[in-house]
């Protein structure tokens, strides 16, 4: 059994007393942080700090999922996972720019439409995109050893980035920021941009919506069991080509919102932005468990606050070795991760 | 995944003409030309060019070779390190134009002065390449022989006279400072807040990021605490220059000023410059460039760089072709002298008592190899034009 069905079965199954412990134990931490960051940096510092963090932790939570999900399915580990991001915020961009629009829409319901619209077009493209390379490059070699499929992933990087790097050139280029950044509400003496809420209600909106469609409908189930026992699924009649290939789509899909997200953020996309990405994803997927999509979400929020908290504190320079210590620090104690219950011996 | 373009070796043979027979030589061009990189450096390429297309010598056939030694569009020591073997193993190759930035520059310099390579770059401006120990380090193999010289002055210099445009001129007294964490940006940085807090202003916040960050809002909401005046920018437009600036309205400081040192880079037209990147942000930056602007012969030569490219002259171009000039002259010299020969070559062109008569006005260099024309120019974004772009606000001499 991997953790995928454990997790998505919490919420309706009997909950363990480990699990409220940690719970509490988790919870303490973050009043903890908050509280030494409130005192250390002030109460609107902490709350703008934290607004940027929720914020960058999203976008690496919705990259860390489809991460999680393809390996917790296939036990691989898809490199190019990160590009598809990157692809996602070109495709958002160049349907922005085709429209005409080059910079913030301040009349609200045309904007909610190009919102809707640009991630619509977005995660289709990007699903479509997600099933075809599943199609071509890993279904083939769904049953070779397990590095082909790994080195294959990789190709599929430099491929995806070579082909974005031909139409685009190597360079940021401007995605119009459509959001505008002068909506903006007062808490207490801070400045939160709407636009941070907004991205933050997306993602958590898209990863309920991710755990009950995992845990209530008949496909969730089909990729439960498949994740749990493959030729078992088979036997009880799962189509386990098609469930893979709708993990693909689903993983691909997040992957583009994210994408979305990023270009409505920073307003550029360059080629190689994947890369980055992809690696904290899979760092996050990995702090909070591979295979799990809880864990995911939770290790793209922490490393997204350990490097937002890091530059708060005055330490820029050390977020990467900061988030890469974390990291080894819960390997050592928790070498399943987070929320991680159990992996295949090749992690 | 990190993806190596290949760089791309362009060999162009300069003179045709009938004299031209008898023995080849080459000179190298090693130069970032891709990416946001090409925007700044390309300039100084087709500067460089230009003046080695009008050299002539009798008995010799001289050929270009240019290597980009940008990957991923930004660039990269290691690819730099590659290009500028490359040049070396070619007995041929006797001088080299290049390279455009300071962190290239310090891996190449130990390969072409082991080799005994004139070297001469339009742009470097780290002062640790040339000076004391740490440039004697670069040179430890050959320490007392000169290779490497260049016609941008150094970032002591630079630094220097940013902040004092910055606090004298503009009247900025609170200042933030964020550096790319490689050789030119942190070194200018350090060299811009040392001069800061000496002229009385205060540094309310120093942070580095890498190139290759896309989220600087933790880094600008921390300064903002601190109410700055102004951000200073340690970097290029390559390493993160127009993301900073383009992230500083979304925190609410967009309307300070903003600061940096060689982001000047070309209009907004032209794809991956600073305010291409920045867009509407880029209003009310300043930059310095390491190269005189108001140089003698500059409508001459703007025009025949006119009528060669057809579009207008950038920022390095009449320091590539500077360099150019210098070089050509150190292979006439050693002509002149009989035989050209590395040796000859080099020894020519750092020999301290030349004034080399340039496009940028007469040159000497000095024991270490930098040049004797300290002149930082000083530019503003103007976004009223059609096509924003940087215009011309001063220059600074600071003297021999």
């Amino acid at each position: 059994m991997t953790a995928l069905p454990a997790t998505s079965d919490a919420g309706r199954a009997r909950v363990p007393v480990g699990r409220v412990v940690k719970l509490l134990v988790l919870i303490a931490i973050i009043v903890g942080i908050g509280w030494l960051a409130v005192v250390n940096l002030g109460a609107k510092q902490a709350t703008e700090q934290l607004v940027n963090a929720l914020t960058r932790g999203s976008i690496y939570a919705l990259i860390a999922i489809g991460y999680t999900m393809v390996y917790g399915i296939i036990e691989l580990i898809n490199f190019a996972h990160g590009d598809m991001f990157m692809v996602g915020a070109f495709v958002s961009l160049s349907f922005l720019t085709q429209l005409g629009f080059t910079g913030a829409v301040t009349d609200l319901r045309l904007l909610i439409v190009l919102l809707v619209a640009s991630f619509a077009v977005t995660m289709t493209v990007l699903a479509l995109v997600g099933i075809t390379i599943e199609r071509l490059a890993y279904r083939p070699l769904r049953n070779a050893p397990r590095l082909a499929p790994l080195i294959t992933a990789i190709g599929v990087s430099f491929i995806l980035q070579n082909a974005v790097q031909l139409f685009y050139g190597p360079y940021q280029t401007n995605s119009p920021k459509i959001f505008p950044d002068t909506w903006t509400l007062q808490v207490g003496e801070a400045t939160v941009p709407v636009l941070s809420i907004f991205i933050f209600v997306v993602a958590i909106g898209m990863m309920t919506a991710l755990q009950l469609f995992i845990g209530r409908t008949r496909l969730g189930r089909a990729m439960r069991s498949t994740a749990a026992d493959r030729d078992a699924a088979s036997l009880m009649g799962v189509n386990i080509n098609r469930t893979i290939a709708i993990t693909f789509l689903i993983g691909s899909a997040l992957a583009g919102a994210a994408g979305v997200v990023n270009g409505l953020n920073y307003g550029v996309a360059r080629f190689d932005d994947g890369f980055q990405a992809g690696l904290k994803a899979f760092t996050a997927a990995v702090l909070g468990g591979i295979g799990n999509t809880v864990g995911a979400a939770l290790g793209g929020f922490i490393i997204g606050f350990i490097e937002v908290g890091a530059t708060a504190m005055g330490y820029a320079r050390w977020g990467p070795a900061i988030v890469f210590g974390v990291l080894v620090i819960v390997l050592v104690f928790r070498p399943t991760g987070l929320l991680g219950q159990q992996l295949g011996e090749r992690a | 995944m990190g993806v190596a373009i290949a760089a791309a070796a362009i060999v162009v043979t300069a003179c045709g003409g009938s004299s031209s027979s008898g023995k080849t030589i080459k000179i190298g061009i090693t130069l970032p030309l891709s990416g946001s990189s090409l925007a700044s450096a390309g300039p100084a390429r087709d500067g460089a060019l230009l003046a080695i297309k009008d050299f002539k010598l009798d008995g010799y056939t001289i050929e270009t070779v240019v290597l980009d030694h940008a990957v991923n569009g930004v660039h990269d020591p290691q690819q730099g390190a590659k290009d500028i073997t490359s040049l070396v193993s070619d007995a041929a190759v006797m001088a080299v134009v290049g390279p455009f930035n300071s962190p290239v520059a310090k891996v190449q310099i130990p390969i072409s002065n082991e080799a005994g390579l004139l070297q001469c770059s339009p742009a470097n401006t780290n002062q640790d390449l040339t000076k004391g120990n740490a440039g004697l380090q670069l040179r430890a193999k050959n320490p007392t022989k000169i290779n490497y010289i260049r016609v941008a002055t150094t970032d002591d210099i630079q630094g220097t006279a940013v902040a004092q445009y910055g606090f004298t001129k503009l009247g900025l007294k609170k200042v933030a400072i964020i550096d790319d964490t490689e050789t030119y940006g942190k070194g200018i940085a350090d060299a811009f807040a040392a001069e800061w807090t000496k002229l009385g202003g205060e540094v309310v916040g120093r942070e580095g990021a890498p190139k290759g960050t896309t989220d600087y809002t933790a880094i600008l909401t921390k300064f903002k605490d601190a109410a700055p005046d102004a951000v200073f920018y340690g970097g290029v437009t390559a390493t993160g220059g127009g993301l900073v600036r383009k992230q500083m309205p979304q925190v609410g400081l967009g309307s300070i000023a903003y600061l940096g040192g060689g982001i000047q880079d070309g209009p907004k037209s032209v794809d991956g410059s600073f305010i291409n990147i920045a867009g509407d942000a880029a209003a009310n930056s300043y930059s310095s460039v390491a190269a005189i602007a108001e140089y003698p012969g500059k409508a001459d030569f703007e025009t025949k760089y006119k009528a060669a490219y057809g579009v207008a002259a950038g920022a390095y171009s009449a320091s590539g072709y500077a360099c150019a000039q210098v070089v050509l002259g150190a292979i006439k010299t050693a002509a002149g002298k009989g035989d050209v020969t590395r040796e000859n070559v080099r020894a020519a062109g750092v020999d301290t008592a030349t004034t080399w008569q340039t496009v940028l006005g007469p040159v000497t260099f000095d024991a270490v190899g930098d040049t004797s024309q300290r002149i930082i120019s000083l530019y503003k974004v103007d976004m009223t034009l059609a096509d924003p772009n940087w215009v011309f606000d001063s220059q600074v001499n600071y003297g021999q």
